[in-house]
């Protein structure tokens, strides 16, 4: 039937429906406009005092495609994908939520229907769409999504009850948590009596709201009885839900649309980070986040999308290791400060006017402690339900503190080192190719018509533990023919580290050298055995201009087994093979297989052989060795280092290997395994290979040195 | 206040040192040059003094050397030096010469206070400040490991063989830093991004009206231990024996 | 050359020090038809004076102002005595006292100054000396232009000199003490603890690293070894981390940097962050169980052993 004639039709003949605001009077209609009004005056009022606490900040990064913006609304707020895993909380959560969508739908498909049906001037029994069919299937639908909020607000009323640890409470929630409740169940008394009162058609199809009707029947209410009862009910319904809807931007509720919104707006690649205009910093004068007003919208945003349901903090390897970090107290803390801040005040060093605040963000609110004691490790944005990165403001507010000079000893040290020498031990750049004395290694001198350059990384260049790394991949890619070259001495640190500890000045020249270097040799492909250069050549670099397809050595010697151009590995060079995945690769790379794929097939006869003894944190939701985010460079004592647990870890599994793909993970937990005496060989994946190929590296001990 | 902080542009203390085929330069074809770390010692240590108040302290930074002496200046100014002087002389000069420079800067700006370097980690001599404390005749303490302002004028802690040596002296004077008197602050992206902006006054030597008279005459600089092979040895008798041949 | 030694004293007696410079300034005499005297500054020097005798004649000046070794009054009184006796060479002993206060008497004297000498030849008669730049890296040689010259003098390149067959003459010098400038005042000094050298100025430095247990051990291992050779103790940054051995020790890159004739490493696996703080060590003595250790890469001696057994016979032995 098309739309206008059927809006017009009058008559809709004996198909069921009911009368909106059956039994309502008059009065109470009025009342109930003057109240929904002034309560949508709050809910607006609320929406918009944080609104523009987030449009103080500006939009730092680029919006994701629309494609993307699309499956991230049916995947990750209909289908909430990214709440799954918590079991009985997570099932909890899907059903409040769903049902708490759906009731709201419906109740403004009731609204819309109610106006329309005035607008047209119908009477009080001819409904404009809410007959038929549609009826039908909407009481139904509505009754059990009524059922859903009911149980989904026990369920997370009892686990607020609990007082698990990990969450944040405040009193408000239960109270919140309760109102939902109230009105999930008042509405089908609501419902009940009005089936008792009006008696209309395809009644079953409200099921639960027959059988309260049936249950009030029992206990003696009758018609003659129902009505003032059914206002008074209607009444204790309606009032609680406006109240709701004035207090929701006011409680955690506005999570559903500060989340929301996060969801939508957050960069798709975990290893990027915001772009730093050094024209801009010499301009003001201002690097990183000094101030709360120097966040980004797309962080401040992460201040209300929060709900401290501390999965983040359970993730993070530092606040596990005793650490003074906990990502959900960064947000929590950010928040609490800014909504502390006189607006006016605020609004004026947005726009770069003179504006006091009550307190300071760095030491008042964020201790320099906690910001220096993150990985970057990604756990915590990668866990968050709605995407919020406390990883990012730690390295927005990391750039303040390297820009006023606070950092000190050590990693202050091991970024002196990386400007001067390129690279973080300060060793001469002439001996950079030193891992390659008695090689022939193929440089893009010697062989300007590579296909792959190898970009070697400073570990593999200076420690002569990692030298082996590279020794095994050079003879692997030799193996299978593969045409590539080495930068040698023109390499140089690609600034990784500098950039995570929130020093853009030497990342921003290291990159510009080396885009420059590989401008010079063409280099459009780079096969590297480090995730943190890996992450830097493919997030980093393409903001400044360099780019290149970049792959994991892991990956590409993978294909190259595939493809037969290396041999099937043959010998066995482990009873029982472990895999550390590191951080940089498994979460913000997602490549866990290819690896895993490698080592498979060196693992020693036997019923195990071809399998790999897992550690409980393994692929995506491994845990941090502990070296990244610049932890590589700061001086821990063995008891207070992260990711000390990991070895424990790898050493339960029964393992003798562990194999890792990252030359930061190999020296951490090397350093571990040698603490915790563990009898574990940690082997790099390449290395692995290329013993089970049949290399062996040649014996450097004992050799010439020329001063 | 005003604190002078004469400084030296030295190759980065991590690189290896080769010689030049005459003998007489090191060569610094690809050597990343610093400022001297006990300079950069003074530098923050002026800076503190000025951070602790309450008077009001200026920070001038000098360099005496070529051109590329520009961008060491820079990092002294990122750090928090109010201005820089650079007294341009491609000449290479012994310690007495650069004193003899450096008095005639310090007539020039009249500071009260010379803090420096104990010893520039290029020649390792250990002379400037003491000859330029002797030409001045002011009262000097190397080696400071401590530095404290009183009304009198400094009390320090010296770091010398037989101890910590507690030391007051008035003011001008010219003082030392030793390696433990602090840790250099890391100069700030925003700093270093402004010192591009701050102006550094070039001085040419002969503004000075300096004669340079060398006192020391380099004959050849040579690299001692050319290579180093590991003898590997199988008995504690056989590393005794290493031992006693190689003890001093 | 008429030679003016400076005598560095320590608790009323002659350093050793002093005597490698004697060593020097007498070899220097021999070629030159020369002579050397001591000048010995100072308050109750009798004991000193008799003592420096058995070496050389002596000058001294025994008075109140010299209880302390004040710069300024010092290196006045330096420079008058060479000024008045003509002297066209002045030796000391390196150190912080040479350093402080010959350095500035050099500063009076017209500045033609080398530190640190390593070693010396006369080539066309004029007095070459070697001596170490780069920490060590690099060795100058050079002359001294003008005079007189002032030459300090690293000990461990000299041997000590010996006394002669008879006294020589004490001859009381006469300075004016009122005249000298005073304005360094010396409130305190506090003595260092523990008797072993600092681990940046000892020739011979032992240092322990990862095999290394705990505490006990350390000072029982890489300490008695030490004190056995008279040398500085050290440890790589793992031994610091884990609260085994205390900051001032660590050698390396974030620690100091040293650069001693005889360098032994006792289970140090040789990382780089510690070969860099160790590398331009005269000789290098490594013991470690791993034969494929990186330290025997910058070794001279290597041995693969456990220090636990190893280093009790050393202490044995060289004791």
């Amino acid at each position: 039937m098309p739309l206008i004639p059927l809006l017009l039709a009058t008559d809709i003949g004996l198909q069921p429906t009911r009368e909106i605001l059956g039994n309502v009077p008059s009065s109470s209609r009025w009342i109930f406009a003057l109240l929904a009004t002034i309560s949508l005056g709050f809910f607006f009022w609320g929406c918009w005092r944080r609104i523009r606490i987030w449009r103080l900040g500006r939009r730092a990064t680029a919006r994701i495609p629309l494609r993307s913006a699309a499956v991230r609304f049916v995947r990750e707020i209909v289908l909430q994908k990214r709440v799954r895993g918590r079991g009985i909380a997570s099932v909890g959560h899907l059903l409040l939520f769903s049902g708490f969508s759906v009731l709201l739908i419906g109740t403004l498909l009731i609204a819309v229907e109610h106006l329309l049906a005035d607008l047209l001037g119908r009477p009080a029994n001819a409904p404009v769409f809410h007959y038929g069919l549609y009826y039908i299937i909407y009481e139904f639908v509505l009754d059990t999504f009524g059922v859903a909020l009911i149980v989904g607000c026990l369920i997370l009323l009892v686990r607020r009850c609990a007082r698990p640890k990990s969450l944040d409470h405040r009193p408000l929630d239960v109270v919140v948590l309760l109102c939902l409740l109230f009105l999930g169940i008042s509405g089908y008394f609501v419902e009940g009596l009005r089936i008792l009162l009006a008696d209309t058609g395809q009644s079953g199809c409200s099921f639960v709201g027959l059988a309260t009707a049936r249950l009030l029947a029992v206990t003696g209410i009758d018609k003659q009885f129902s009505p003032q009862m059914h206002l008074f009910l209607w009444w204790l319904h309606a009032i609680p839900a406006l109240v709701l809807v004035a207090a929701f931007p006011y409680t955690r509720l506005l999570h559903s649309i500060a989340g929301s919104l996060n969801l939508l707006s957050q960069p798709e690649s975990l290893g990027q980070m915001i772009p730093v205009r050094l024209e801009e910093v010499e301009e003001t004068g201002r690097v990183g986040v000094g101030r709360v007003v120097d966040f980004s919208r797309e962080r401040l945003l992460h201040l209300d999308a929060c709900v401290a349901c501390g999965r983040c903090e359970e993730a993070c390897p530092a606040q596990e290791a005793g650490k003074p970090l906990s990502p959900k107290a960064i947000v929590l803390d950010v928040r609490q400060h800014i909504d502390a801040q006189p607006f006016a005040a605020l609004a004026r060093l947005a726009c770069g006017e003179e504006g006091k605040l009550n307190s300071g963000l760095h030491g008042d609110v964020i201790s320099a402690e906690s910001l220096w004691s993150c990985t970057t490790c990604a756990a915590c944005v990668d866990i968050c339900p709605l995407r919020v990165s406390p990883l990012g403001m730690i390295t927005d507010m990391r750039r303040h503190l390297i820009g006023e000079g606070e950092l000190r000893g050590a990693p202050a040290m091991a970024l002196q080192k990386t400007q001067r020498s390129g690279n973080p031990w300060g060793l001469p750049q002439q001996d950079r190719f030193d891992w390659a004395n008695g090689l022939d290694v193929p440089t893009v001198k010697s062989v300007p018509d590579f296909e792959y350059l190898y970009w070697v990384g400073c570990a593999a260049s200076y420690d002569r533990r990692v030298q082996r790394v590279a020794r095994s991949m050079v003879w692997l890619l030799t193996q299978a023919n593969v045409r590539f070259a080495v930068l040698g001495t023109e390499e140089r640190c690609t600034g990784e580290s500098a950039r995570r500890m929130g020093d853009e000045f030497v990342f921003q020249e290291l990159a510009a050298t080396n885009i420059e270097v590989l401008k010079e040799h063409s280099v459009r492909k780079i096969v590297t055995h480090c995730p943190h250069c890996l992450n830097s050549l493919e997030n980093d670099y393409s903001q400044l201009g360099g780019d290149y397809e970049v792959v994991h050595h892991s990956v590409l010697l993978a294909s190259l087994i595939e493809s037969g151009r290396l041999p099937q590995p043959s010998r066995a060079v482990a009873e029982t093979i472990t895999y550390h995945d590191p951080c940089y690769l498994a979460r913000t790379g997602g490549i866990t297989e290819p690896p895993r794929a490698l080592i498979q097939t060196a693992t020693g006869p036997g019923e195990r052989r071809g399998e790999i003894a897992e550690m409980p944190r393994h692929a995506r939701e491994t845990s941090c060795c502990g070296g990244g985010g610049g932890r590589m460079w700061f001086d821990d004592s063995a008891d207070e280092r992260i990711g000390r647990s990991r070895v424990a870890e790898a050493v339960e599994t029964g393992a003798d290997t562990l194999a890792v793909s990252c030359p930061f993970c190999l020296i951490m937990l090397k350093d571990g395994i040698a603490d915790a005496e563990a009898g574990l060989e940690i082997r790099d994946v390449a290395e692995i290979l290329a013993a089970s190929l049949g290399y062996e590296q040649p014996d450097r001990a004992g050799g010439t040195r020329t001063e | 206040m005003k604190i002078l902080v004469p400084t030296k542009r030295v190759p980065d203390t991590d690189q290896r040192i080769t010689i030049r085929e005459d003998t007489h330069q090191i060569d610094d074809a690809q050597l990343p040059y610093i400022v001297n770390p006990f300079d950069a010692i003074a530098i923050e240590e002026a800076i503190r003094i000025r951070e602790a108040g309450p008077q009001e302290v200026e920070i001038v930074a000098v360099g005496i050397g070529v051109a590329e002496y520009e961008k060491e200046l820079r990092t002294a100014l990122a750090m928090g030096a109010d201005r820089a002087l650079i007294i341009r002389c491609d000449a290479v000069l012994d310690p007495w010469n650069v004193a003899g420079i450096l008095k005639r800067v310090v007539e020039r700006e009249t500071p009260d206070l010379v803090l420096m370097g104990k010893q520039a980690v290029d020649d390792d001599a250990s002379q400037v400040g003491q000859f330029l404390a002797a030409l001045l005749d002011w009262p000097q303490a190397t080696f400071a490991s401590n530095i404290e302002c009183t009304e009198k004028g400094l009390r320090l802690e010296r770091e010398i063989d037989a101890g910590i040596e507690t030391v007051q002296i008035p003011l001008p004077a010219v003082v030392t830093a030793d390696l433990r008197l602090n840790e250099p602050r890391y100069a700030s992206l925003p700093s270093i991004l402004k010192a591009r902006k701050k102006p550094i006054e070039e001085i040419a030597i002969e503004e000075l009206d300096y004669s340079i008279e060398p006192r020391v005459e380099l004959i050849a600089l040579a690299a001692p231990n050319q290579t180093r092979s590991c003898q590997r040895v199988d008995s504690v008798d056989r590393l005794v024996d290493a031992l006693q041949e190689v003890l001093p | 050359m008429n030679i003016l030694l400076i005598a560095e004293l320590q608790d009323g007696q002659i350093r050793p020090g002093s005597l490698s410079a004697l060593t020097f300034a007498r070899q220097v005499a021999l070629e030159t038809d020369g002579s050397v005297r001591w000048l010995l500054l100072g308050e109750n020097l009798e004991a000193a004076t008799t003592e420096a005798a058995r070496y050389a004649p002596v000058l001294f000046c025994d008075a109140a102002i010299f209880a302390a070794t004040a710069a300024d009054s010092w290196a006045a009184a330096i420079a008058e005595v060479v000024s008045t006796g003509n002297f066209d060479l002045v030796v000391a002993a390196s150190g912080t006292f040479a350093k402080d206060v010959i350095t500035r008497s050099a500063g009076l004297l017209g500045g033609a100054m080398a530190s640190d000498v390593l070693g010396h030849a006369f080539v066309d008669g004029r007095l070459q000396l070697q001596r170490g730049m780069y920490a060590g890296s690099i060795l100058a040689t050079v002359t001294l232009l003008g005079s007189p010259q002032i030459v300090t003098i690293q000990p461990s390149a000299y041997a000590a000199a010996e006394p002669g067959e008879t006294p020589a003459t004490v001859t009381n010098e006469q300075i004016d003490t009122s005249r000298l400038p005073q304005n360094i005042r010396i409130e305190h000094l506090e003595s260092k603890r523990g008797g072993r050298p600092d681990v940046t100025e000892a020739a011979v430095v032992v240092s322990g690293g990862r095999a290394i247990k705990s505490s006990e051990d350390f000072e029982s291992l890489v300490g008695g070894l030490a004190d056995t050779l008279h040398a500085a103790a050290g440890s790589s940054r793992v031994l610091v981390d884990a609260g085994i051995a205390p900051n001032e020790l660590q050698v390396g890159q974030t620690g100091k940097i040293v650069a001693p004739e005889v360098y032994l490493a006792l289970g140090i696996s040789g990382a780089v962050q510690h070969m860099a703080g160790m590398k331009n060590s005269k000789v290098i003595v490594a013991v470690n169980n791993d034969p494929d250790a990186p330290i025997f890469e910058v070794a001279d001696y290597g041995m693969v052993g456990d220090v636990y057994e190893v280093v009790p016979q050393l202490i044995e032995r060289l004791g």
